[in-house]
């Protein structure tokens, strides 16, 4: 539909030459790659997972955290796919870190929680945790948001959207921001 | 006032005026204008900027969540703004995430290249001001916003300000003419009396006009009035100065001169009654008293007698002259040929045994007093008689030149002549160049002709050598030419036979 004109040109600023250069061919790549197959689900979500981030505000006592952890509870659907989208980026000032956790106590330094779907069982318990620690849960699990946690990944039609528990997020003193709200699918507990 | 000249002052003010007001107006206009469209544009991108920043920041999670719905709602906010033809949010890949068509017939979007420092960018097409946003999250870079507005406004505004200048400009012409044709009374009217008035002295040669200055102004044109006032007056009491004294000149010259010649009149003519007297007395004593006396006597009385009538010829003579310069004219056509050819077969009746050629056209008319023509032409041709009589055979010719309009009329003989050196002093009246003891004359005769060519406003001079004849030439120029121009010497003639 529309051409893709200068991407080169409209990069960050700053790049030495090899790196251009490199950017250039990663770019062509990934772009004859996304004509051929769209990214994969997990890498969409790996992005939004990083993305959350910039529109959600945390508590002070949560601001002290020193990095911005993103962590991974249970079975890990991301893989590399995460690490390479969250390396080097920051959010809020702070540099993201992943963590893959065993256990929900683990998750005092997480900003941002997923909780894989294997974790359902013990769904509950690690909300309730996580509500203390002031994390904003993420998940894959069906109707997540409708059962307590605050942002539920939804497929539609191929395309990976997301639903908003406001309620939730009160209850975790995390502020969601109307940008958020406004791209949402759905918005329950209002 | 004067019938309007296309170059009149009045006129000039008057164009002068509108091409001031005309030329300041549209400059003023152009450069308003100018402003306007520099403004203009200046707002329009300030504008879509904004709005680029606004569509931008509201765009972020769109885009960043991929979301195409959210980011057209985004972009359908712009349908506020009449101008905006088109926009679009494209992510930072390029890849046009959503767009908004002011209508449907509006171009594909295509994203321009923004240079790689710079946030935003706009660039000028003829119909479009397209701009470009870079939007940014967390101070990177996640995509562009799009905006594409119509300048067909600028084109609207353009013709909507030439109207409206074109209108300005008609009525601030046609105030213009009204308000010149209203100061034309105060500053050109004074000019064109000024003007007239001069033209009308210099016509009629009347000093005493005055042109009234106008108004009660105190300016350059009433000083120039007044001037030209005062001019008039000098003008005026020097004319009539120089008239008065002219005519009194003319007055006393007049008096002098018919004085000194009523004085050389009765001169002349007293002394013919001594002068009878001598010669009657002489007679008497020559014809009766002869035997009285002796040889030496009669001698010496034969001397008297001879002297006396020399000199009553030389009165009659001086009577003649005085006579050519005081008598009236009575101008009319008069043949010279026929008055040289009388003169001259009277001359052969007195020396019938000499041979003398004589050549003369048949008819040469000359306007003029026909007595002093004919005292004129005696002269001359008794010269010729005179100066050729040492000849066995002579030839004396009468004839005109005409040259440009003018004729030159001659008289030449082939006699003794005179030295060329001396010819001015041949009209001298009693100046002769040659002894009496030579050829007899009093020497008056070339004197009278040249007053009567004067009389008749011509002129004469001669040429000659010694032994290699003579010509005398003279001019009359036709008295009251313009009178007299078109009537043919013969119906002239012809009139005055008939009175």
């Amino acid at each position: 539909m529309a051409k893709v004109i200068g991407p080169v040109g409209i990069r960050e600023p700053a790049l030495r030459k090899s790196a251009f250069i490199v950017a250039i061919v990663a770019l062509c790549a990934l772009y004859s790659s996304a004509q051929e197959a769209r990214p994969t689900e997990s890498q969409v979500e790996a992005v939004y997972l990083y993305n959350f981030g910039k529109f959600v505000t945390w508590p002070d006592r949560a601001s002290q955290r020193e990095l911005f952890g993103i962590c991974i509870l249970g079975k890990d659907p991301f893989g590399e796919v995460l690490d390479a989208t969250v390396n080097g980026e920051s959010v809020g000032g702070k540099q993201t870190k992943v963590q893959r956790l065993s256990n929900v106590e683990e998750a005092g330094s997480c900003s941002i929680l997923f909780i894989s779907a294997a974790e359902e069982k013990r769904l509950p318990t690690i909300l309730a945790v996580a509500q203390r620690m002031n994390t904003l849960t993420v998940s894959d699990i069906p109707d997540f948001a409708e059962r307590g946690g605050i942002i539920g990944l939804v497929k539609q039609k191929d395309r990976v959207r997301f639903e908003v528990n406001r309620k939730a997020a009160e209850q975790s003193h995390l502020v969601l921001s109307s940008e958020l709200l406004k791209v949402a699918l759905r918005v329950v507990g209002k | 006032m004067a019938a309007v000249r296309p170059n009149s002052i009045s006129t000039r003010i008057m164009l002068m005026n509108m091409v001031v007001s005309g030329v300041a107006l549209l400059l003023a206009c152009a450069g308003f204008f100018a402003y306007d469209q520099i403004t203009f544009r200046q707002n329009l991108v300030r504008t879509l900027s904004a709005q680029a920043q606004i569509i931008g920041a509201n765009s972020v999670s769109a885009i960043l969540f991929n979301d195409p719905q959210a980011a057209t709602v985004t972009l359908a906010g712009l349908s506020g703004s009449r101008n905006i033809a088109s926009a679009g949010i494209f992510t930072q890949d390029g890849r046009l995430l959503a767009h908004y068509l002011r209508e449907t017939g509006e171009d594909i979007l295509t994203l321009p290249q923004l240079p790689r420092n710079d946030t935003e960018g706009h660039w000028f097409r003829t119909t479009h001001l397209i701009l470009v946003r870079r939007i940014t999250s967390e101070a990177k870079p996640v995509g562009y916003v799009y905006i594409r507005a119509d300048l067909r406004e600028i084109a609207a505004r353009l013709r909507q300000y030439s109207l409206i200048a074109f209108t300005v400009l008609l009525v601030s012409l046609l105030a213009a003419a009204l308000i010149s044709s209203a100061f034309r009374r105060s500053v050109a009217q004074p000019i064109v009396q000024l003007a007239e008035a001069a033209k009308r002295i210099s016509q009629n040669k009347d000093y005493t006009t005055r042109v009234t200055p106008v108004g009660g102004r105190n300016d350059e044109v009433t000083d120039l009035v007044n001037s030209f006032n005062e001019m008039l007056r000098e003008l005026h009491k020097s004319h009539d100065e120089l008239e008065q004294r002219v005519s009194e000149r003319t007055h006393e010259l007049l008096a002098a001169n018919r004085e000194l010649e009523a004085f050389s009149y009765s001169v002349s003519h007293d002394l013919r009654g001594p002068l009878d007297a001598i010669n009657g007395f002489s007679y008497l004593l020559q014809s009766h008293y002869a035997a009285v006396q002796d040889e030496q006597a009669r001698e010496l009385v034969g001397n008297i007698r001879s002297s006396g009538k020399r000199m009553a010829e030389l009165i009659e003579a001086l009577l003649n002259l005085s006579r050519v310069t005081s008598s009236a004219m009575r101008l009319e056509w008069v043949d010279l040929s026929s008055v040289a050819r009388s003169i001259i077969h009277e001359l052969r009746r007195s020396a019938p045994d000499r041979e003398v050629e004589f050549i003369a056209p048949d008819e040469t008319d000359v306007y003029g007093d026909a007595q002093l023509l004919r005292v004129l032409m005696e002269n001359l041709l008794r010269n010729a008689w005179k100066y050729t009589s040492r000849h066995e055979t002579a030839r004396i010719e009468f004839g005109a030149v005409r040259e440009g309009g003018e004729s030159t009329y001659f008289v030449r003989d082939d006699g003794t002549g005179f030295d060329p050196h001396s010819a001015d002093r041949l009209f001298q009246p009693f100046q002769r160049l040659h002894s009496k003891s030579e050829f007899p004359g009093n020497g008056v005769g070339l004197a009278t002709v040249r007053r009567i060519v004067h009389r008749h406003g011509g002129e004469v001079w001669a040429q000659g050598a010694v032994e290699k004849g003579a010509t005398f030439y003279f001019k009359i120029p036709s008295l009251k030419n313009s009178a007299t121009e078109g009537l043919r010497p013969g119906a002239q003639r012809a009139e005055v036979r008939n009175g």
